[in-house]
Parts: structure tokens; C-alpha cells; sequence
């Protein structure tokens, strides 16, 4: 069995279980192991892009360096931590950074100079594992649920950085999606921000942006939602109740639809920590008892 | 090289106080009298001026002299008046030089004496110059006074009728079955709202009847040899499968013909039969069979076209024909397209139905367009009641598309939202810009008649584009009031930016330079924007950048009064101040070949079939001199500028 | 706060960006999704820099409300991220000692609810 190395992060261990869970059990059906690092820190949960900050990249680094124990690739799930375990690790080697590693290393007691690829899990799903591997150990096919995929900011942008796909049409969670048997939908939303990240101190602001994004997906006809960040996941699920409309769209992990058609455990998915109760759609889609 | 010392005149000019108010001229004078072998030194208020000249060719005559340094300005400026000068007084031309003391030495030296001291020194050096010059004579070659124009737009249009008016054949090469290129597409033309096929058509035909010209469209360039005056081209005619000779383009085949393909006249928003013609005005008026879409051709069953045809005009067996043409020189008007709208993300890839293109606007207004000139849109030909048009839709952005401005595109939205208003009167039109830039003759005055016809402006660059139900939502800013704008529409148009239509494989088939872009590059962007590095090849219209009709057709003219200039005689002559090649010296490493930048050298192999050495075509080698510095072993020596020359040159101005 | 023609430096040096790369277009703020709450807008925060009037954005609410999405940077036709200058003013303004947010302000059940990353990420945006 192949073995990643794997970051859970810190909502992943608490809040957002399910995402963490998920993520292991399917990989483990998939014949990956995710590895999680020995020891870990927070990744600061934001990329700080001021040039001379040293203080915020020093936590992502110590993670990147101590997943060189297990392997040259750390897979990450939340998009959150992928998008800055994957752009201070770029910063750090970036050509004509030099003086700033060096600054930098003051603080690490391993010597870094970048050779760690952050990945996501979806990226593992597809290039290490192939779509087509996956849909052959489907047992459960979503068959018929109308799934949009929403990648929110941190996946797809910076593009230039991150090139994880593209920054105005992401597909590859539906490309997923099609392969678990899923029917998804394009909406124009997919990499629109909810807010996330003004949530705590201007709540007004931030709920706004969500219910924007809500009404964009609710209109491409969307029967759920799929995501991969912790902070979507919440801000999605959460604004909803707040609107004069009550569009009832459950909103998932993607980790847990994966999941579901792979046929894990209902404990594992966990489907009751969720604002919009999502049972009674997949009731409805046969697809739980 | 000549042994035997020049008698030399020195003639140095005051250029009134340019020069001699800085460099002591009778000093100079006096040096050079003192310290040099030349056989006279004067001096002259202004050696330009006819008693200027006079006294230099009387000078040249009297005293016997056989070479002449004349110090003064810059060469560009009056080496060729004294040259003629020189020659007038019976001595080669090419052995009287100029000393620039002017821009060199007083323009730019504030010191007197050191000035004074400057202006002699460069004065003994080109003394050292002209005891070396050869003499030499210009080099001349034939002409074949026959025009090739490529690209049957409005431009190459314009570009063939003035070369043949003149007498000179033309073949107009269009790669369409019918010329007339962009501007057949077009409604109405700005600034003044004319129509465009009316003031286009009389053209077209005119260049169909004109005895001097042959049209040889639906062909394209296979190959390209030879050199200015001489060059021989390749065309593909490509196989129409219709004789056209016995076609009347009357169309009966293609009201039978069962088969129907997007219309790119149209730009994708109609259909037209697989034998088709152009549009109705097309000429040449004939059809042709697109054979990659043809049920016969492709699946063996059909033939309705040849059932149907009145005059047995169709050709199965027709074959791509390869012409052989030998022309003098050759138009490149090959036009624009307009960029890929896939290429823009956040406008929706090119997938939203009522997201447009300019051109496809324009097919939309016209009378002769998909919907008969009503406006309505492509998903569901509804009227629509608010269009928006966005401005610089991949120009002006170097991060994402095209760094340059396209140009035409805020007149042409200024145009396309005043016709919509005069269609649709209760529409409404939204125009999202970053500037306005009215800098023609009438277009500050029609964008002000946009504003007066109610049209909305509003500044600020377009972020997103997205459909929600059957509308289309808009994103945009508006800069002067800091705020963010959306904007319900239901048909958005882009003005996307203008890109050649050229590609890079044409252009290396030509061997001509183009820009990042693709724009071919002019030989001097102010002074020879209509020539190109590569003698014999001129430029017309929008293949050299974005331009209108009234700018495409005058450089067209431009373009045809420099062909007509080079087919003025039956020969040409090139200057002789070019390089060569010592072949005994001559490796054949082909060093030279790379940094040639008028592709004026090639290998040859030597009659012995062993030795390799390079060639210079001399009338394509401008003397730039790349050669001779990259020559390894010095094989590549420049007439009037050998290495022994230039280095002696250099000792007398280090002295 | 003490404003002088050094903060310019600082601000292209934190955010490595070049203010006179702006040609405001406007695009950043068409995009943003908090413009319609954002006071200056992207565009008009680089146009006051621009005009060295620093001290009217670094003391503005505009650059506490951006959420860091990178819409403005991913489109922005001469390649300015506003972003990047928008953390590059914060940070100005919190290595001033002045501190934006504080626990006491949040809600309480919202403590409860929202993950873990929503309050690191703001506690290290907005706290010295
Ligand atoms: C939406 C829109 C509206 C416009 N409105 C106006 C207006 O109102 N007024 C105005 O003044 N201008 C207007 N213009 C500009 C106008 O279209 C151009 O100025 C004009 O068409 C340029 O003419 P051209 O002959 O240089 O190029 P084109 O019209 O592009 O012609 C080039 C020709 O060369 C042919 N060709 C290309 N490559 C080859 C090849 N390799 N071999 C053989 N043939 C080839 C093409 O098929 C074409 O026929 C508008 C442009 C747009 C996009
Ligand atoms: S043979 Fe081809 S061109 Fe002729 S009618 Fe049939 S499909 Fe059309
Ligand atoms: S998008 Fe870029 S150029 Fe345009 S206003 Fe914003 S920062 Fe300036």
C-alpha cells in the first residue's frame, strides 16, 4: 500500500471530524494510506502574504519539514491548510527568496529548502489513484443526485500559485462526482467567496456573501452541496436558516459523499453534524436506508 | 585594398554656429594641414548650400583630387548630397565620406577646446577611411513588375487597385472563397454610419474587372523563394469541387443541398448549406463545396448538388492546384480576427448563448446577418431590452490577454449601441469602459452623440460575467463613484480584442518578423511603417496592428505607392556598401547565416563539391556589418569597412 | 497614527506590490465580493495611495473587509493584487500596536458553532 503523508489540521481533529474521517477510510478502500504526521501545529489557518512576516510561516514550515519523515508528498484536506501549507512552501523557494529562508531557518531546527509537495486529496484521488480506480470500487452509486461543487477561494486561487485547476471553471471535484455516479452541476459560483473569512468580525458582511453564493447554486438546480472547506462548509450550511428563503440545500464534504459510495460506515460519515439535515434527501435518492 | 595614397580634400563645413560656434574651425583647419597628408583643407560657412557644393566639386577638379572627407552633420542627413557632389566632380562616390562633427562632436561637447580637439581627431579618421574606400558601384538587378497582394480585405483590395491603376498586373490572393475580408461583415461604419457592403461591393467588383488584376481566391501560399524583384511563390488553389468557369453562382444547388453547418460569415449564429457562397454579394459570385462536411465526398451517398445544377458546374475529381507565380514584390494584408472568447474565464468562456463578440453583433445589425438586421439575441431571438457592451474584453490587460489597445473597439461600440438605439428605440445601452479613446477625425464628436442618444457610460472594468435564468448579469465598477455595479442584461457584447490573423507558420514562410503578438513588424515605426525588413515586402491594413477602414485603406495606398516606386524601373539598384566573403578564408560555419538580419546569406556547396563556404545574396544584404563582427576568421569582410581599415581608423582617432 | 513618505515603501515592500502598476480599471473592485460593504473600494484604496493620502486608508474600515479571496489579484489586468496591499495596511496599522477585534467582542454561541479556523484565521488578521 502506498503511504502519504497526511495533515489533518486542527478543525479536522474538532468541528469538522467527518471531513478527517472520511478522507482515511476511503483512502484506505482506495488502497492509500494517509499518514498522519507524527507530531503537528496549526498552519496559521491563513497564508500571511506580507513579504517580511516570519513570525505566521514559521508554523506551516515546521509541518512541511516534519512530513519529510514520512514522505515527499503531504496530502492536506482542508482547503484551508492546503492553500497555505502550499503557498508558504512555494514562498520559502521561491528564486530570489534566499535571504528570507535563511532568516527564516533561524527558527526550524531541520534545515528546508522546499522539497515537500503539498497536495490535496482530491489531487491524490485523481492523479495518484485515478477517477476510474475510484468508480470501480463505487458500491453504492450516487445515481441521480444533482451535487454542486463548490471550491470557494482557497482552493483554485491564486491559480498562478496553487495550479490546482482553473480559477473560473474548477471541475475536478465533479469530475469526481461523475465517477461516484453523481449527476454534477456547473453553476457560476463555484469559486466565488462565502465570506469565510470576515465571519467572526463582520458578520453582516460575511452572511451576505454566503446567501449570494446559496442563491447561486440553489438556481443551477443543485439537490446538495459538496465542499471542501470546513469554513464553506459552516458558513453555507449555517446562513441558510438566517434566509427569508428556505432553500434546504444540505451541503457536504466531499470526503462523505466519496465516502457513501464507497460504502463506509454511517458512523463515520456522520451526518448529524450538519445545520440542514441531509438524510432526507439521500432518503428520498435510496441511497440511505 | 589600394596601396597607392589618395590625393584627399578635407571640406570642413561651420554649419553656421552649430559647428564653429563650439569647434575652432580654423584651428582645426590648421591642425589638419600640420598633421595629416591631405592635399587641401577648407573650411565653408555652409558646404551644403550650391556655392557650398560648387566649391567642393571645383576644388575636386582643380586640385586632382581622388577622395573627400566633408565634416559636417550626420550622415543621414547629406551623405548623399555630397556623394553626388563627388560623383558630379568626376571622382567614385563611394569615396567621399562624411565627418560627423556635428550630432558627434559640437551638439554634444560643451568644451571648447576639447571640442576642437574632438572634431579633428574624427576628421583623421575618416581621412584613414577614405585611403582605404574601394571604389564602388551600386549593384543592379532585374525586376519582374508584377504584384502579388495577400489578403482580400478591404486593405489588399485597396492595395491591388492602385498598383494596377498604375499599369502593373496584381494577383489578389485571398484564402475565402470570396474577397472583401472584415469589412463585408460589418452593418454600418463609424464615424459616419455608412453601410458597409455599399461602399465595400463597388470594390470588389471593381477588382473583379480590372483587367490588371487576378483574383485567385479559396487559395492560400505554399512556399515563398527569391528575393525583392525576383521572388517566386507557391499557391495552393484549393480544390472547390465546382467548376468555376461553368458556375453562374446561381445557387440552385444550395437551395437542394440537404446538409447544413454553422455559418462562419455569420460567426456560428446561422447555418449554411455545405455548397454555399460566401454571402450574396460574393466575388468572385460562385460556390464551393466544403468537402470535410459533404455527404458525398465524406459518405458516398448525395449528389443532389450535381442532380440539380442547370450547368454541370459540379467536379468531383477537383484537386488542390498548385500555381506557380514570379512576382517583384508582395503585399501582406492578411487582417485581424478577433481573440478567442474561451480565452476569457471570467466572461464565461464563450459558452454563455447571449454573450457576443463584436463581429457577431455586427452580423446581428446587419440587413444581411441572421435575423435580417432586427436585433434580437441567439438563444431565443427575443428583442432585447438592455444590451451591455464591455469595453476592452482582453485589450489593455498584459496579465490575462493582450497588453495593447485594440484601437477601434470604442468606436465600434459607440456605433453598435447608437444602432441598437435606433432599432430598439426603448432599449437601453450600458457601456462599461476604462477610457474613451476618440483620437480620429469625428470621433470625439460621435462618442458625444452615443451620450446625447441616451447611451449610458459607465467607467469601470467588467470582473464577471454569468447567466441566471434567462438573463445576463453583469459585474462591473463604476470608478468615479467607488462602487461596485451589477447590471441585468439580456445580450452582452464583448469587444474583444483585435488579434493577426496571421500565424507564426505564415509568417516563417515569409521569413518576415512579427511582434510578441504576431503583428508583423514594420521596418521603422514612424518613418517606414509601411515596409519590413525584408526587401520587397510591404505591409497593408490591420495585419501590421489594429486599425479602422479609413487608416487600413491609407496604408494600403502607402503600401501600393512603394511597390509602384520599386516597379518605376526595370531594374534596382542596391547600394554597394555591403558585406562579402573571402572564400579562401571561409569555413562554411554558418555563423554568419544566424545573425544576418536580412537573410542575406546562405551556405553554398563549391564546384569541387567538397568545400563548403557561405553566399551572400547581395541585393538582400543591407550592410549592417552583423556578419563581419560574428565571423570567426574574419572571412566576412565588409566592403569600405574591412577589419584593417576600421582598425587603423581607430589608431589615428587614439592618437 | 504618524504618517510619512516612507509608509509608501513599506506598503510596496510588505505587499510586493507597485502602486504605479494601478491604472484603475476598476476590475478588483467589479469583482470583489465585500465592495458592496467596502469603504474605500479596492480600485479608490490604491488611488488614495497612490495620491499619498495613506494615512485616509491605513485609519479606513475598507481594509478590514477584505476576505482575503484573491479574486481582485487573480484578475487584475496589470497584475496589482490589492489583496496583498490591503494585508500589507493592516499589518502597518496592527505593528502600530493597534489592535482590530477582540475575544470579548464575539458572539458566544458563535464561539460554540463556527470551526476553529474561522477564529484563528480572524485572530491573526486583526490582533497585533
Ligand atoms: C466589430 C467590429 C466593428 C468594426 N467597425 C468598424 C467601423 O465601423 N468603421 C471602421 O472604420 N472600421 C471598423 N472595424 C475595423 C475594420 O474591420 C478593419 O479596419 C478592416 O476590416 C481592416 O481591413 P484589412 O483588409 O486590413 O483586414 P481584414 O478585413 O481582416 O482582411 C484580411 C483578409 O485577408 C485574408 N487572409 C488572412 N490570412 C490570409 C492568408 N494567409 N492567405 C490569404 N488570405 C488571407 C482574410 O481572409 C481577409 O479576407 C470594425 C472591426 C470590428 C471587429
Ligand atoms: S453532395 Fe455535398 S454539397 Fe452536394 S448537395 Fe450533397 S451534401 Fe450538399
Ligand atoms: S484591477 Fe488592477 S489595475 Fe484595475 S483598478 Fe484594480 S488594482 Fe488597479
Amino acid at each position: 500500500m502506498t503511504s502519504f503523508a497526511y495533515y489533518p489540521g486542527c478543525t479536522l481533529y474538532t468541528k469538522s471530524k467527518n471531513l478527517d474521517l472520511c478522507a482515511r477510510e476511503t483512502a484506505q478502500i482506495l488502497g492509500v494510506e494517509l499518514k498522519e504526521l507524527e507530531t503537528w501545529n496549526c498552519c496559521g489557518a491563513i497564508f500571511s502574504t506580507v513579504t517580511d512576516d516570519i513570525a505566521n510561516q514559521v508554523a506551516p514550515i515546521r509541518n512541511l519539514i516534519e512530513a519529510q519523515k514520512i514522505s515527499n508528498k503531504l496530502v492536506t484536506l482542508c482547503a484551508a491548510c492546503y492553500n497555505v501549507l502550499k503557498r508558504s512552501n512555494l514562498y520559502l523557494a521561491k528564486a530570489g527568496n534566499e535571504t528570507y529562508r535563511k532568516r527564516l531557518m533561524n527558527f526550524l531546527d531541520t534545515e528546508y529548502n522546499g522539497k515537500t509537495e503539498v497536495v490535496h486529496y482530491l489531487e491524490t484521488l485523481k492523479y495518484d489513484i485515478g477517477f476510474d480506480n475510484v468508480k470501480a470500487k463505487v458500491v453504492k452509486s450516487l445515481n441521480g443526485l444533482k451535487v454542486a461543487s463548490y471550491y470557494g477561494c482557497l482552493m483554485v486561487r491564486p491559480s498562478e500559485e496553487l495550479k490546482f485547476d482553473d480559477p473560473d471553471n474548477p471541475v475536478m471535484m465533479d469530475d469526481l462526482f461523475a465517477a461516484l455516479g453523481a449527476t454534477p452541476v456547473d453553476f457560476p459560483f463555484k469559486g466565488e467567496c462565502c465570506g469565510g473569512y470576515i465571519l467572526v468580525d463582520k458578520p453582516e458582511v460575511a452572511t451576505k456573501c454566503a446567501q449570494t453564493v446559496i442563491e447561486n447554486m440553489a438556481a443551477s438546480g443543485a439537490e446538495c452541496v459538496a465542499t471542501t472547506c470546513p469554513l464553506c462548509q459552516y458558513n453555507i450550511d449555517n446562513q441558510q436558516k438566517m434566509m427569508s428563503k428556505q432553500y434546504n440545500l444540505p451541503i457536504f464534504y466531499f470526503t462523505q459523499l466519496l465516502g457513501l459510495a464507497l460504502g463506509i460506515d454511517e458512523k463515520i460519515l456522520n451526518l448529524n453534524n450538519h445545520f440542514i439535515d441531509p438524510k432526507p434527501l439521500l432518503k428520498q435518492k435510496g441511497l440511505l436506508q | 585594398m589600394k596601396s597607392e595614397k589618395k590625393r584627399i580634400g578635407v571640406f570642413v563645413c561651420h554649419c553656421g554656429i552649430n559647428i564653429a560656434g563650439v569647434v575652432n574651425v580654423p584651428e582645426v583647419v590648421k591642425r589638419l594641414k600640420e598633421t595629416t597628408d591631405a592635399a587641401v583643407v577648407i573650411d565653408h560657412q555652409y558646404c551644403c548650400s550650391d556655392p557650398g557644393q560648387n566649391l567642393i566639386k571645383e576644388t575636386i577638379q582643380k586640385e586632382k583630387l581622388d577622395g573627400a572627407v566633408i565634416a559636417c552633420c550626420s550622415p543621414t542627413l547629406h551623405e548623399n548630397t555630397f556623394r553626388k557632389t563627388a560623383a558630379r566632380a568626376g571622382i567614385n562616390p563611394y569615396n567621399c565620406e562624411i565627418a560627423n562633427i556635428r550630432e558627434q562632436c559640437s551638439w554634444v561637447t560643451e568644451d571648447k577646446e576639447k571640442a576642437t580637439d574632438k572634431a579633428a581627431k574624427i576628421i583623421k579618421t575618416l581621412i584613414k577611411k577614405v585611403q582605404y574606400d574601394e571604389p564602388l558601384t551600386p549593384i543592379s538587378i532585374p525586376v519582374t513588375r508584377k504584384a502579388l497582394v495577400i489578403g482580400g480585405g478591404v486593405a489588399g483590395i485597396q492595395a491591388a487597385l492602385d498598383i494596377a491603376n498604375t499599369g502593373y498586373p496584381v494577383i489578389l490572393l485571398e484564402k475565402n472563397p470570396s474577397i472583401g475580408g472584415k469589412m463585408s461583415m460589418l452593418s454600418e461604419t463609424f464615424p459616419t454610419l455608412d453601410c458597409s457592403q455599399c461602399i465595400l461591393t463597388p470594390k470588389m467588383v471593381e477588382a473583379k474587372q480590372h483587367p490588371n488584376i487576378t483574383l485567385m481566391t479559396y487559395s492560400e501560399i505554399d512556399s515563398v523563394s527569391g528575393y525583392i524583384g525576383n521572388f517566386k511563390v507557391k499557391v495552393r488553389q484549393k480544390a472547390r469541387y465546382v467548376d468555376w468557369d461553368k458556375c453562374t453562382g446561381c445557387d440552385i444547388c444550395v437551395g437542394k443541398c440537404p446538409k447544413k453547418v454553422s455559418d462562419e460569415f455569420n460567426c456560428g449564429l446561422s447555418e449554411r448549406k455545405v455548397v454555399y457562397k460566401m454571402f450574396p454579394q460574393s466575388v468572385p459570385n460562385r460556390v464551393v463545396i466544403d468537402a470535410p462536411n459533404c455527404l458525398y465526398i465524406q459518405k458516398g451517398a448525395c449528389r443532389l448538388c450535381e442532380k440539380h445544377c442547370p450547368f454541370n458546374a459540379i467536379k468531383w475529381n477537383d484537386k488542390d492546384e498548385i500555381k506557380e507565380l514570379e512576382v517583384g514584390a508582395i503585399v501582406l494584408a492578411t487582417g485581424y480576427e478577433l481573440l478567442d472568447k474561451q480565452r476569457l474565464g471570467p466572461y464565461g468562456f464563450g459558452k454563455l448563448k447571449n454573450v457576443v463578440d463584436g463581429l457577431q453583433f455586427e452580423r446581428i445589425l446587419s440587413a444581411s446577418g441572421p435575423f435580417m438586421g432586427e436585433v434580437k439575441r441567439p438563444s431565443d431571438g427575443k428583442v432585447p431590452e438592455r444590451i451591455v457592451f464591455v469595453q476592452c474584453a482582453g485589450s489593455r490587460d498584459p496579465e490575462n490577454a493582450m497588453a495593447y489597445c485594440s484601437k477601434i473597439c470604442c468606436m465600434y461600440t459607440a456605433k453598435q449601441a447608437i444602432l441598437y438605439k435606433h432599432r430598439v428605440h426603448q432599449g437601453e445601452a450600458v457601456v462599461f469602459y476604462i477610457d474613451v479613446r476618440t483620437g480620429g477625425k469625428g470621433f470625439e464628436e460621435f462618442y458625444k452623440r452615443a451620450t446625447d442618444e441616451g447611451i449610458l457610460y459607465i467607467r469601470g472594468k467588467v470582473s464577471k460575467i454569468f447567466e441566471k435564468g434567462d438573463k445576463v448579469i453583469v459585474w462591473g465598477a463604476d470608478t468615479i463613484t467607488g462602487k461596485k455595479v451589477e447590471v441585468e442584461a439580456d445580450l452582452v457584447v464583448l469587444a474583444t480584442a483585435m488579434v493577426p490573423a496571421a500565424e507564426k507558420s505564415f509568417a516563417q514562410l515569409m521569413k518576415l518578423t512579427q511582434d510578441e503578438y504576431g503583428w508583423f513588424t514594420e521596418a521603422h515605426p514612424k518613418l517606414r511603417p509601411v515596409e519590413t525588413l525584408a526587401g520587397g515586402f510591404f505591409l497593408a491594413g490591420a495585419s501590421q496592428g489594429p486599425k479602422d477602414i479609413p487608416e487600413a485603406v491609407s496604408q494600403a495606398s502607402g503600401a501600393a505607392s512603394k511597390v509602384i516606386i520599386l516597379f518605376a524601373s526595370d531594374t534596382l539598384e542596391h547600394a554597394p556598401v555591403i558585406a562579402g566573403v573571402d572564400e579562401d578564408l571561409c569555413s562554411g560555419c554558418g555563423v554568419c547565416i544566424d545573425v544576418c538580419p536580412y537573410k542575406a546569406r546562405e551556405i553554398q556547396v563549391k564546384e569541387d563539391g567538397k568545400k563548403k563556404t557561405v553566399k551572400v545574396i547581395e541585393v538582400l544584404c543591407e550592410g549592417c556589418g552583423a556578419c563581419s563582427a560574428a565571423c570567426p576568421v574574419g572571412a566576412a569582410q565588409q566592403k569600405n569597412f574591412k577589419d584593417k581599415q576600421i582598425e587603423d581608423m581607430v589608431k589615428v582617432g587614439l592618437e | 497614527m504618524i504618517i510619512d513618505e516612507t509608509i509608501k515603501k513599506d506598503i510596496e515592500e510588505l505587499s510586493g506590490q507597485k502602486l504605479s502598476d494601478c491604472y484603475q480599471c476598476g476590475e478588483c473592485t467589479a469583482g470583489c465580493p465585500t465592495a458592496f460593504a467596502m469603504e474605500p473600494v479596492p480600485s479608490q484604496s490604491i488611488r488614495l495611495l497612490q495620491l499619498g493620502k495613506y494615512s485616509e486608508l491605513l485609519e479606513s474600515a475598507g481594509i478590514w473587509l477584505c476576505a482575503a479571496c484573491n479574486v481582485c489579484g487573480e484578475r487584475c489586468p496589470r497584475g496589482v493584487d490589492y489583496g496583498k496591499i490591503a494585508d500589507a495596511c493592516r499589518t502597518i496599522v496592527l505593528r502600530n500596536k493597534v489592535t482590530h477585534i477582540t475575544l470579548e467582542k464575539v458572539d458566544k454561541k458563535f464561539i460554540l458553532d463556527a470551526p476553529q479556523q474561522a477564529f484563528i484565521a480572524a485572530f491573526r488578521k486583526f490582533t497585533t
